[in-house]
């Protein structure tokens, strides 16, 4: 190979890695491109889903007339404290309070001490396999208000706690527990019909919005009432509290 | 001599770490992503959890967030754009690690959400920041690996620069 054969074929080599390295560059900024791109169109879909679920959802709502505080609670008794209950009914922790405390609310009521106001909110439709029982439940229990047996519903719901992560209480063992505290076929429908369901969203919503975050949430006289630990407030504690915040 | 087998040996096993990294990495993003779409109101109350935004402003996020995971986890399957990908990944991670590590700080009692529908965890269960701040650290160093290394094999990068 003489020197100019030699001298042809290093430029060549020198031309070609030029190329080389022009067309990384070009492919490493359009893939760039492409990444910021195909980010950004995810999170617009993602904003729009949400957006149209949330439309969705509101077009649906039916408030049950019995309902207060705006809509998302069902009040009990009509004394001068007010004791607002957030709770879940696939809640296990829920269950342990009104096991504890339930009497004493009662003995509240009955003594026309406290207005306890039940919000049933969905925060738990993940631990029942799909088949979102919280909502379920809470949307029964709305139809239940509706017929004036708000309480009796929620007492046989809590003694028939289904195990969190099981399918939950199927609707027509809901309904079975209905007809157990008289109520009929209106309320079979409201169940079957899922009337509510898409109401119990917006009660979970107000919850969320008013910084809940977990179940159940105790609050007295609009503040939060917790024992030392942050666990919900014994049968004791609650009574106490009330007395205090009844002067 | 023997140094330089050994340096060549690591060149060629390179793109080998790197792939697994990205493959690695793909599926945790995927998981954590297809865990939380398919209920964008639990996920907007799992941000709400950590009580660092508005009600309003966690709702976006949450919704915003699991399709950004999913997004990110293909693009890091396909083996696109590599190194900003990567980028991106160890962005998000930090900013979740912040997150985590603030709740702690603050005493909150809470699920990160991480790879569920989190909240605030019931009486009786604890928080376990340190593992998840420990996983998560795992998957920055995932991250980390392909930032430096980004040549992977079976990757649209590879593909698109002629490589085989």
């Amino acid at each position: 190979m003489s020197k100019s054969q030699r001298d042809r074929a290093a430029a060549r080599r020198i031309v070609e890695q030029q190329k080389a390295a022009a067309k990384r560059r070009q492919v490493t900024i359009w893939t760039s491109v492409a990444v910021v791109a195909v980010l950004v169109i995810a999170g617009l879909i993602g904003f729009v889903v949400y957006s149209n679920q949330t439309k969705t959802t509101s077009s649906k709502v039916v408030t049950p007339s019995v309902a207060v505080d705006s809509g998302t609670a069902f009040a009990v008794g009509t004394g001068p404290v007010t004791l607002d209950l957030y709770e879940d009914f696939m809640c296990p922790i829920c269950h342990e309070f009104e096991t504890d405390s339930a009497a004493t609310i009662k003995q509240l009521v009955a003594d026309k001490k406290v207005t306890v106001r039940y919000h049933m909110v969905a925060i738990l439709d993940d631990r029942s396999q799909g088949t979102k029982y919280s909502t379920r439940a809470a949307g029964a229990a709305a139809e239940a208000a509706q017929e004036g047996k708000f309480q009796e519903y929620f007492d046989v719901l809590y003694a028939n706690q289904p195990e969190e992560n099981s399918t939950g209480l199927s609707d027509a063992k809901l309904i079975e527990l209905g007809k157990s505290v008289g109520l009929g076929d209106t309320f079979a429908n409201a169940v079957n019909n899922k009337t509510y369901d898409a109401w119990v969203a917006t009660v979970t919503d107000t919850f969320s919005a008013r910084g809940f975050n977990g179940t159940p949430t105790v609050v007295v006289n609009g503040k939060q009432l917790t024992d030392a630990n942050g666990n919900p407030p014994t049968h004791d504690l609650l009574a106490k509290t009330v007395a205090a915040a009844a002067g | 001599m023997e140094t330089r087998q050994l340096s060549a040996r690591m060149t060629a096993a390179w793109p080998w770490v790197s792939t697994l990294a990205r493959l690695g990495l793909a599926a945790v993003f995927l998981t954590a992503g297809l865990l939380k779409v398919d209920d964008l109101a639990a996920s907007g109350r799992a941000v709400n959890a950590y009580r660092l935004f508005s009600y309003d402003t966690a709702k976006v996020i949450g919704a915003v967030q699991p399709f950004l995971e999913i997004a990110l986890g293909l693009l890091l399957l396909i083996g696109l754009a590599v190194r900003l990908s990567a980028a991106i990944a160890a962005l998000l991670l930090v900013i979740f690690i912040a997150g985590i590590v603030s709740a702690w700080a603050r005493g909150l009692q809470i699920d990160c959400g991480c790879f569920s529908k989190g909240g605030d965890l019931a009486a009786g269960r604890s928080a376990e920041y340190g593992r998840e701040v420990l996983r998560d650290v795992g998957f920055l160093i995932l991250a980390g690996i392909l930032l430096v290394k980004p040549r992977t094999r079976f990757s649209l990068d590879g593909l698109l620069m002629g490589e085989r």
